[in-house]
């Protein structure tokens, strides 16, 4: 019998194949959009919970975990510099760090910071962490090396932004990966950019990100005003080269930064935390809750995008049975013959079914790999942008709609089955 | 070696005025050799159809031996055809991307789980018989009287007691039809089968003990 299916199948080679991939590219649709929706979700949860609390000041919440988590610039308002010194004082606070970005090497966002944000990303991987205002660490996935050196960039090089050719950091440590697109970040110490950018005491003031393109020089703008206005608690623009100064971005006067990310002592102590800073005039979230949210208020979108894929299989579903009921029809001589030369109706029915489900079965499995492949290569592709790892997998979720595709696989293959099993074997070797 | 008896047989078909077959008496002895001709669309085949089960008579008695086949189910039709009939046909219906071995071989391979024992041995001494000598050649690439020899073969396979041929050296040349002729009048008489032949061909009828001449469904002549 199994030599009568194969003989078949080989006899209608090509037609066979083309079955196998169009259900293959079809079950790799549906496939792929599922492993790579997971892959998305779970990748940036992953990403979010990196950071346990975030501080920024009023404004989008969405936004402010964009930013921090996703490091996507975007104009942000200004934390004042007392938020942090009164974090980084908290006894509740394992450990808080500003965050404030805007320039760019090549495609890298450089993100100011401090040695605590070195070390709640995970640390070195080799050289070490910054001492002076011209040193920088380099993300896992950033193709810089210790001993390099570059020039901050205002806005992304891909979009044009304008070099301040005064400032020149060197790398010095490049961190472990993270699997977060903090992978992609250069950190430099957040004095260097309030340096660059010559915030030196301004408070409250909007720190536009790379929204700067083609307007002229708005980093010396400030500069200007500020040696100008003298403000309160600045000090004079420090040299380049000199060390880094913790206290002094602790410091109650220090100059506002974008967003800080905290990680409180206990899980207690980030609710708490959350509550206190949620003011007028400051923001606090837990990352990984806005993005859940994000995704919630996106479900809609990924239901649609799975109806489509379902859409797609049913259409190919349908096409195929068109495709097997022809098929028949041209061997209902064949099939019926079988019958009248002593075949049992049974086994007549078992060939075709074999036949069919052989060739769907087969389509099926191949569309599984297929659609694994493929979310692995988008995943690559977009982790080589984003940085963010998206892990693709399977769960033990998929394996009922798996088992219910097998089940309508073997259900489908009965219709042409049945067909030939009703088959008039008279009717047949009249042709 | 099974005797046929035919009684008030009429078959019609939606369409046709009169029947297309309708056969008052008939009876084939065991072991004749019995030939069937008449005019195209004069109901030869639908008389082998129904000798053979593959049809019902809608109505009369049409019984192998006291076995009326024509009140039997359409599974156990199948099942007394397996074991009773063997079909030769015009267009051969071998099974192409299978060996002329498999083919003899399938019927038997299609309705049991494992080849009863000696099956291969039989094939092997039939395909011998019917002069195949290249076993394993895909039947697609046979000549026509080779594919013929084939199906004569297969048809055997299960040792049955009837041998039914519809129009077996039509698609044949003179020489091959007349091989083809040989082998079924032979191994029908080695196999002691009844032998029944629907043919045009004069010179296949008249090797045969006695033939029936069918006009417009009804018998017209017995000769022979
Ligand atoms: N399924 C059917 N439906 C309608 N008419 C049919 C059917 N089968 C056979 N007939 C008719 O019955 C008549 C007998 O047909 P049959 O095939 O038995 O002729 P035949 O003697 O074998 O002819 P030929 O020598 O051409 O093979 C024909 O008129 C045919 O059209
Ligand atoms: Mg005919």
């Amino acid at each position: 019998m199994f030599r009568l299916v194969v003989a078949d199948l080989r006899r209608n080679a090509l037609g066979a194949l083309a079955i196998v991939l169009i259900v293959a590219f079809a079950a790799a649709l549906g496939v792929a959009v599922t492993l790579q929706e997971r892959a998305l979700r779970l990748g940036s949860a992953r990403a979010a919970t990196a950071f346990p609390l975030v501080v920024g000041a009023a404004g989008s919440e969405t936004q402010l975990m964009l930013s921090a988590v996703f490091l996507q610039p975007a104009p942000l308002g200004l934390v004042p510099g007392r938020v942090l010194s009164s974090l980084a004082a908290d006894p509740r606070v394992a450990w808080a760090a500003p965050v404030g970005f805007g320039d760019f090497v090549e495609d890298y966002p450089i993100v100011g910071t401090t040695q605590a944000l070195v070390d709640g990303l995970g640390g070195l991987r080799d050289g070490r962490a910054f001492a002076r205002l011209d040193e920088a660490v380099a993300g896992a996935a950033v193709a810089l090396r210790p001993g390099d050196r570059f020039h901050p960039l205002h806005g992304q090089a891909s979009t044009g932004g304008h070099m301040h050719g005064e400032t020149t950091y060197e790398v010095v440590g490049r961190l472990a990966p993270t699997g977060t697109p903090w992978d992609r970040a250069v950190l430099v110490p957040v004095e260097a950019v309030w340096r660059t950018h010559g915030l030196e005491a301004h408070e409250d003031e909007a720190h536009e990100g790379e929204q700067h393109e083609g307007e002229q020089h708005e980093g010396e703008q400030h500069t200007d005003e500020a040696h100008a206005s003298g403000a309160p608690g600045a000090a004079q623009a420090p040299d380049p080269q000199a060390a880094i100064d913790p206290a002094r971005v602790t410091a109650a006067g220090a100059p506002g930064v974008p967003a800080i990310v905290v990680k409180p002592r206990s899980i207690a102590d980030a609710y708490k935390l959350r509550q206190e800073w949620r003011t007028d005039t400051t923001l606090a979230l837990f990352p990984a809750e806005v993005l859940t949210r994000l995704y919630a208020t996106l479900g809609d979108a990924r239901r649609v995008l799975s109806a489509v894929a379902i859409g797609a299989q049913a259409l190919v579903a349908a096409a195929i049975l068109l495709v097997i009921l022809l098929h028949v029809g041209q061997r209902r001589r064949q099939i019926g013959a079988l019958r009248a030369f002593g075949a049992p109706r049974p086994a007549v029915f078992a060939v075709v079914w074999m036949e069919g489900f052989a060739l769907l079965g087969l389509g099926l499995l191949a569309g599984v790999g297929l659609g694994y492949g493929a979310a692995r290569l988008i995943a690559a592709r977009l982790e080589a942008q984003s940085g963010v790892a998206l892990p693709v997998l399977f769960t033990r979720d998929d394996l009922t709609p798996l088992l219910v595709l097998a089940g309508a696989t073997a259900v489908l293959a009965a219709v042409p089955a049945l067909l030939a099993y009703r088959q008039s074997p008279a009717a047949a070797l009249r042709g | 070696m099974p005797a046929l008896a035919v009684e008030a047989l009429e078959v019609r078909f939606p369409g046709l005025a009169t029947p297309a077959l309708a056969i008052a008496h008939l009876t084939v002895e065991s072991g004749a050799r019995l030939g069937l001709t008449g005019p195209s669309g004069s109901g030869k085949t639908t008389l082998v159809n129904l000798v053979t089960g593959l049809e019902r008579a809608g109505r009369g008695r049409l019984a192998w031996d006291g076995t009326d086949i024509a009140r039997l189910s359409e599974g156990r039709r199948d099942r007394w055809r397996a074991a009773n009939v063997g079909l030769v046909m015009q267009d051969f219906h071998l099974f192409d991307g299978l060996s002329a071995r498999d083919n003899v071989l399938l019927p038997l391979r299609l309705s049991r789980l494992s080849l009863p024992a000696g099956a291969g041995a039989e094939a092997d001494r039939l395909l011998a018989r019917v002069g195949i000598e290249r076993r394993d050649q895909k039947v697609e690439t046979l000549s026509r009287g080779q594919k013929q020899r084939v199906a004569v073969a297969r048809a055997l396979i299960a040792r049955p007691g009837i041998l039914v041929a519809d129009e077996p050296t039509a698609s044949l040349d003179a020489e091959a039809g007349a091989t083809v002729a040989s082998l079924l009048l032979e191994l029908a008489t080695e196999a002691k089968a009844t032998l029944i032949v629907a043919s045009h061909d004069p010179r296949l009828l008249e090797r045969l003990d006695r033939v029936v001449r069918l006009e417009a469904g009804r018998i017209r002549e017995t000769g022979g």
